[in-house]
């Protein structure tokens, strides 16, 4: 517990108890609440009480190069230890020039993603021009901050082309909204990053930023057991975006990328005991 | 995932065939969920004719296994002779029990021959033995893995059938419990021989 001075904080007035006839302009907490805010996990406050969140059980990745943007996602969807399925579909085409990405609860991201498709079509409808990718990112955040502390579980990037190229945003259920170049979102992200963060480089080509996000989001899989089943790969470009792999699985990827090394692959390279 | 024996994750499954046993174990060693390595070892030969395989918490499965080796070599010692497999389950038994009140978050199961004929254990955390089942499933993805034996599963296979059977029926219902998986070894132990085969699966 931390002691300070209130009269440092510029309160006009401070509530005490005999005050609650006279108007308050702010109560004061008694104690600072430490808020810690991760990019794959709720807003913890004290510190909270898990290092690990399942709702966010998944891998996404998306980072900006100079052929566009490259989304790539894993498809496994658990509850629990439970595997309820290995053939999601993780990125939702809101339209023909935005895409989203899925993390945290399907039903919220699946909802909210179809509702702003409906907006933004509603928009050129009455416009006569697309929605901008930072304008369509705000109205998300002015959604979910209005339904903030109600338990919608969103971990998403919005990414997409308008008139001024292409821009990548995360956004999340606590109301965040960050505009970057490279974003990992769930369990996985951290798997991810490591990779992603070693060979990232903006002048990449096409092919290369496809086999990184391919690469990125296969080790989140081996390592994240909440994190498999397939790879999925969009690219984002002036003209829209493109499917680029509908679904390679993760397990061919493993072995590929173990037979390159010169390795079997079966995780025991050390030839341990077996018996 | 809370729980002390849903911490590491794995999986086991034992199985009895005409004049022989097999038994199945997946290789991953895991923290909640994150994965470590892919090739912990479950399945322990305690002697020629005896296998046990472990699953729970992965120190404890060290730990439960040094403790019935160590059992064992001093019962080679002292009686000068090996242990018959009846003997073997039923001091697996005592030894969980003799920890009621503070177990080893192990679930085992112990299969064996004796004179050709086969002998399937398995126990919960405190000793309770159950002897006369066909095959018998352990650890988070045993649920799933019971669903596979029930489809493939028939009485008096040969080896070759029954290993491939066991191998399946592990691999099936690893596919869909996070925390097991990363890998197979499949074990038929037969009057001449003891075969060990390690399974290509999904390592995801």
């Amino acid at each position: 517990m931390i002691d300070f001075d209130p009269s440092s904080f510029g309160l006009a007035h401070t509530y005490q108890k005999e005050d609650k006839d006279e108007i308050n302009t702010l109560a004061l907490p008694s104690a600072p609440q430490v808020i810690y805010k991760t990019l794959n996990g709720p807003t913890q406050v004290n510190g909270g009480n898990k290092l690990n969140n399942f709702k966010h059980g998944t891998t996404t990745l998306g980072f900006v190069f100079k052929e566009g943007i490259l989304l790539a996602v894993d498809s496994r969807a658990s509850m629990g230890s439970f595997l309820s399925s290995e053939q999601v579909r993780k990125v939702i085409e809101i339209n023909e020039y935005l895409l989203g990405t899925m993390a945290g609860g399907a039903a919220d991201c699946q909802y909210w993603l179809a509702y702003l498709a409906n907006h933004c079509r509603t928009y050129e409808l009455k416009n006569g021009s697309k929605l901008s990718v930072a304008a369509a990112s705000k109205f998300l955040q002015g959604i979910l901050i209005g339904y903030r502390n109600s338990g919608l579980s969103m971990g998403c990037m919005i990414a997409g082309t308008d008139t001024t190229g292409q821009h990548l945003y995360y956004i999340d259920n606590d109301g965040m909204r960050l505009k970057g170049d490279i974003f990992s979102v769930g369990s996985g992200s951290t798997y991810a990053y490591g990779v992603l963060d070693n060979h990232y480089r903006y002048e990449m080509s096409l092919n290369e930023a496809v086999e990184l996000g391919i690469r990125a989001i296969y080790h989140a899989t081996h390592r994240d057991t909440a994190s498999g089943g397939v790879v999925r790969v969009y690219h984002i470009h002036q003209n829209g975006w493109t499917k680029v792999h509908d679904g390679i699985d993760v397990v061919d990827l493993h072995y590929q990328f173990a037979q390159q090394k010169g390795l079997v692959g079966d995780g025991d390279e050390a030839k341990q005991r077996l018996f | 995932m809370s729980g002390i024996f849903e911490y590491n994750g794995g999986s086991i499954v034992g199985m009895k065939g005409k004049n022989c046993i097999a038994m199945a174990c997946d290789r991953r060693f895991g923290q909640q969920m994150s994965t470590i390595t892919t090739n912990y070892q479950k399945v322990f030969k305690i002697q020629d004719n005896i296998l046990l395989a472990l699953s729970g918490l992965n120190t404890d499965i060290h730990t439960f296994y040094a403790l019935m080796e160590k059992e064992i070599n001093l019962y080679n010692l002292k009686e000068n002779r090996k242990m018959k497999p009846t003997t073997f389950a039923n001091l697996v038994a005592s030894a969980l029990y003799e920890r009621r009140f503070g177990p080893f978050f192990v679930t085992p199961i112990v299969a064996g021959l004796e004179n050709g004929k086969p002998i399937l254990a398995t126990y919960d955390s405190i000793g309770c033995k159950s002897d006369l089942d066909d095959f018998q499933v352990g650890g988070t993805g045993g649920n799933y893995i019971y669903g596979a034996c029930e489809a493939f599963f028939k009485p008096d296979m040969n080896p070759e059938e029954l290993e491939e059977v066991i191998g399946q029926s592990l691999v099936s219902g690893c596919d869909r419990d996070a925390l097991s998986g990363w890998g197979g070894v499949v074990y038929v132990l037969t009057e001449q021989k003891l075969t060990v085969k390690i399974l290509k699966t999904k390592q995801t």
